[in-house]
């Protein structure tokens, strides 16, 4: 082993740490403000794909124009060196192939259907130009993510159980038993950002290239190639991964990694016909308008369809979610599910709220803050409770299943919605009633009413609520912020105007430093 | 042919015991696993971690001041000295009210410098270990992050433990026998101090100390409301502490038990301590203007001999 593969080893070490242990820290609830969303940051297809979809490159995300420098000078190094996907399926091909070395050569040769990578991207890409941005599904970073977290971690034992999870982690796994057969099979035939990256390398500086006199052209240098990127014919440097095994494996060392090589006098063209390329943008532009139409459409609000505290509307959600399962990592109460059926075809995977799974925490803004596309907009505590003098971000409202609740339902007392609810003043309270039961004794009853003019629609009381599978009292989407036509109460300007409350009692300062650097932990409540 | 099919007596020895010795293993094993009853899960005992009282020394004193922890102080020391309590070696679990996702102002949690002094007092005493734990209803990191709780604590030295942690045990309240969970380190605990705070509860009106073994109590706990008087009673009757210490230090008068705005909360600048849980619930009742013979669940644990309903059992020490 030479030393720039050594070199490269530990790189991709860092890296599958790295992207691993912030997934970890994220899913385990750690407080501290680690960069979580860093790798997705600097994810060119998410960067593209929001440009052409949604027309904003969002914050953070400009970091992309970075990774795409380094492919303009090393060509994709990203992906030999960086991505996670792609070691895991290096160290899947290297763990469980007893491969000859005659084998080996074979497998490593490039195919033609390799291609299909590039048909995907110009799917993915027109569909985003469409409306529709479907990126996340085959993107190295959220693939990964989501088989890990909400795929694999689920059966630790720590793990939280996520309704669909399988299939992320059936994908996952397929694409690492592939590798054993196909060393990266994924990144040669099918990541969209190996070719949106491919597209990039071809103007790279660095390349790989051959001098001719003195190769015997023994073909040990496609032994370890990763790409398939035949560095013995037309050195094809889109495919390259920048792997670099090539150099050391040449008995007459005629291959050289350098800046600006001579070009072979034929560069070899990606094996893309223009016909199956315009083919697959038609065919792109007539699927998505029906993937939105026959998934149920955009327009007609669901009532189990809860987005986290700060999405956008829902148009503007589904242009900029890649899908990447960071928000349901960040849940803290484990609330936010992937979306299987709730959000049509085109939001399969996207984040709902689960109340029965968990609840919005009152002054919890993770999702937001690890979002990184913005589809989740980043909130302060202060801004979502309403604290700030603002109305408070809603998510939905919560309705009493009078046929269910103890108190109206059964004469049995209760209230335990009451006594979770978050807000001040609650946003549930009761009437008092005295009612006689079957055995003519008499109690007293507290029977829960929603204000629908206090709920934020955290779900905390669905969550609680004592009866069992289905609860008493449930929450759907109406009433959230994000949304002005899916309301059913006139807005606040239109009511009676309610004085203020003044203190009734003197408040006492607490001396003990509750972290206050830290906004997240020591936003102060109103006096009111 | 002949020759051949036949047997000999060792072969027909050998091959008829083994079909024995796997019809014995079949057949022990079955009876090894049949069980007539089915599957159960028997409820843990929880220990009473209570130690006797001291002629001469009032079951609960009362102590009033501005510095939270020179209340607690002062309190235990009218009581005789953390020394009565906790003797050297033992593992002391801490049971402040760690609910919410609340800063202190907000009284929905049980003031920090309060825990703080009680695990500097245990450590004092000889403690081998102090465990702060509660089952919070919001995040617990959150809650005890939030609440000043979780670094109070660990700087003074105690081993936090919440429910991203905690291990359960199944527990059985009378007349409620399955379906409760018991946090399995505060029943391995020498030594059980409960530190409620003093807050307004719709159900209960107050939530004080004998309320806050909810805090110990897992799935299961949202049914308990459908009687809370008898369940509060029941929990009082179940888990029986060392120490008492109520925080008054602010009152949470409205909204309860989550509270929220300044305006529900009032200064009160008190604390009690005691080994009389009933006593210690009806100071902090009165610390609220709530009259604790209008309290059923004081009325049930008084019934239930665990302790006297009645302010003038806390000695008021100013």
């Amino acid at each position: 082993m030479t030393w720039t593969q050594r070199v490269r080893i530990l790189y991709q070490a860092f890296f599958l740490l790295l992207f691993v242990w912030l997934l970890a820290r994220l899913a385990a609830g750690d407080l501290r403000d680690l960069p979580f969303s860093m790798f997705h940051h600097g994810d060119p297809l998410s960067a593209v794909g929001l440009v052409l979809a949604a027309g904003t490159l969002p914050g953070a995300l400009v970091w992309a124009a970075a990774l795409i420098a380094l492919t303009l000078v090393f060509g994709r190094v990203f992906c030999g060196w960086i991505c996670p996907l792609g070691t895991l399926q290096q160290l899947s091909s290297w763990l469980f192939s007893g491969r000859s070395r005659r084998e080996s050569l074979e497998v490593n040769r490039y195919r033609r259907w390799y291609a299909l990578k590039t048909y995907i991207l110009v799917a993915l890409l027109v569909g985003a130009l469409a409306g529709t941005l479907q990126t996340g599904w085959l993107d190295p970073l959220s693939l990964a993510a989501r088989g890990l977290a909400s795929g694999l971690w689920p059966a630790l034992p720590t793990g939280k159980p996520v309704p669909g999870g399988w299939l992320a982690a059936g994908l996952l796994l397929a694409i690492l038993v592939a590798s054993r057969f196909i060393p990266r099979l994924f990144c040669r035939a099918f990541c969209p950002l190996g070719a949106l990256l491919g597209a990039f390398a071809r103007f790279a500086v660095f390349r790989i290239h051959r001098r001719e006199e003195g190769c015997s052209a023994c073909a040990a240098c496609r032994f370890a190639c990763q790409g398939a990127d035949e560095p013995l014919g037309a050195h094809r440097v889109q495919e390259c991964h920048v792997c670099l095994n090539c150099l050391p494996a040449c008995p007459t060392s005629v291959l050289r990694y350098t800046a600006l090589p001579p070009l072979p006098p034929t560069p070899p063209e990606p094996d893309l016909s223009r016909r199956a390329a315009i083919g697959t943008a038609l065919t792109t532009l007539a699927v998505a308008p029906l993937l939105r139409a026959a998934g149920g459409g955009r327009d007609a609000a669901r009532p189990d369809l809860i987005r986290p505290p700060g999405a956008l509307p829902e148009g503007e959600f589904l242009e900029q979610c890649v899908k990447c399962s960071l928000c349901q990592q960040a849940c803290p109460t484990g609330a936010l599910q992937p979306a299987i059926a709730q959000a049509g075809v085109e939001g399969f995977w996207s984040p709902v709220l689960v109340p029965r799974r968990g609840w919005c925490e009152y002054a919890c803004t993770r999702c937001g803050e690890v979002c990184p596309t913005g589809a989740i907009a980043r909130l302060t505590p202060a801004r979502k409770t309403g604290y700030d003098g603002g109305e408070p971000v809603r998510i939905g409202t919560a309705f009493v299943d009078r046929g269910r609740c103890l108190p109206w339902a059964m004469g049995t007392p209760c209230i335990v919605c009451e006594e979770m609810c978050p807000t001040d003043p609650k946003a549930i309270w009761f009437e008092e009633v005295e009612e006689r039961g079957r055995d003519g004794r008499i109690v007293r009853l507290q029977r829960p009413i929603v204000d629908p003019r206090r709920c934020v629609g955290c779900g905390i009381c669905e969550n609680r609520c004592p009866v069992g599978e289905r609860a008493a009292i449930y929450v759907t989407s109406v009433g959230e912020s994000r949304d002005p036509l899916n309301r059913m109460i006139l807005p606040r300007s239109w009511r009676p105007v309610v004085r203020p409350r003044a203190p009734r009692h003197g408040g006492l300062g607490c001396s003990f430093p509750v972290r206050a650097d830290d906004p997240d932990i020591a936003f102060f409540p109103p006096r009111r | 042919m002949s020759e051949n099919s036949k047997l000999s007596r060792r072969e027909v020895v050998l091959r008829l015991a083994s079909t024995g010795l796997a019809a014995a293993a079949v057949g022990g094993g079955a009876l090894a696993f049949h069980n007539r009853q089915g599957r159960t899960t028997a409820a843990r005992a929880v220990p009473d971690w209570r130690m006797p009282g001291v002629s001469g020394l009032p079951p609960a004193v009362a102590v009033r001041g501005p510095d939270p922890a020179g209340n607690v102080r002062r309190a235990v020391e009218a009581l005789g000295g953390m020394t009565r309590f906790v003797k050297p070696g033992e593992v002391v679990v801490i049971k402040p009210n760690v609910g919410w996702d609340r800063l202190p102002e907000q009284a929905a949690n049980t003031d920090p410098h309060v825990v703080a002094e009680l695990v500097r007092l245990c450590r004092g005493a000889g403690a081998r270990k102090v465990i702060v734990t509660d089952n919070s209803c919001n995040d617990p990191r959150r809650c005890f992050a939030r609440s000043g709780i979780g670094a109070a604590a660990r700087e003074s030295g105690a081993e936090v433990v919440d429910t991203t942690a905690a291990v359960w045990a199944p527990a059985a309240l009378a007349g409620y026998s399955t379906g409760l969970e018991v946090m399995e380190h505060v029943l391995a605990a020498d030594r059980v101090i409960n530190v409620p705070v003093v807050k307004h509860h719709s159900l209960s009106r107050v939530t004080i100390g004998m309320k806050n073994w909810m805090g110990v109590v897992g799935r299961g706990r949202n049914r308990l409301h459908q009687s809370i008087h008898r369940a509060v009673a029941e929990l009082g009757a179940m888990f029986r502490p060392t120490l008492t210490v109520i925080d008054a230090t602010r009152v949470l008068m409205a909204n309860g038990p989550t509270g929220g705005s300044l305006g529900d909360v009032r200064a009160v600048g008190a604390v009690a301590a005691g080994i009389d849980p009933v006593a210690c619930d009806a100071w902090g009742a009165a610390q609220m203007d709530v009259d604790p013979a209008t309290l059923p669940f004081l009325a049930e644990a008084e019934q239930r001999g665990l302790g006297r309903g009645d302010v003038r059992a806390v000695k008021e020490l100013g």
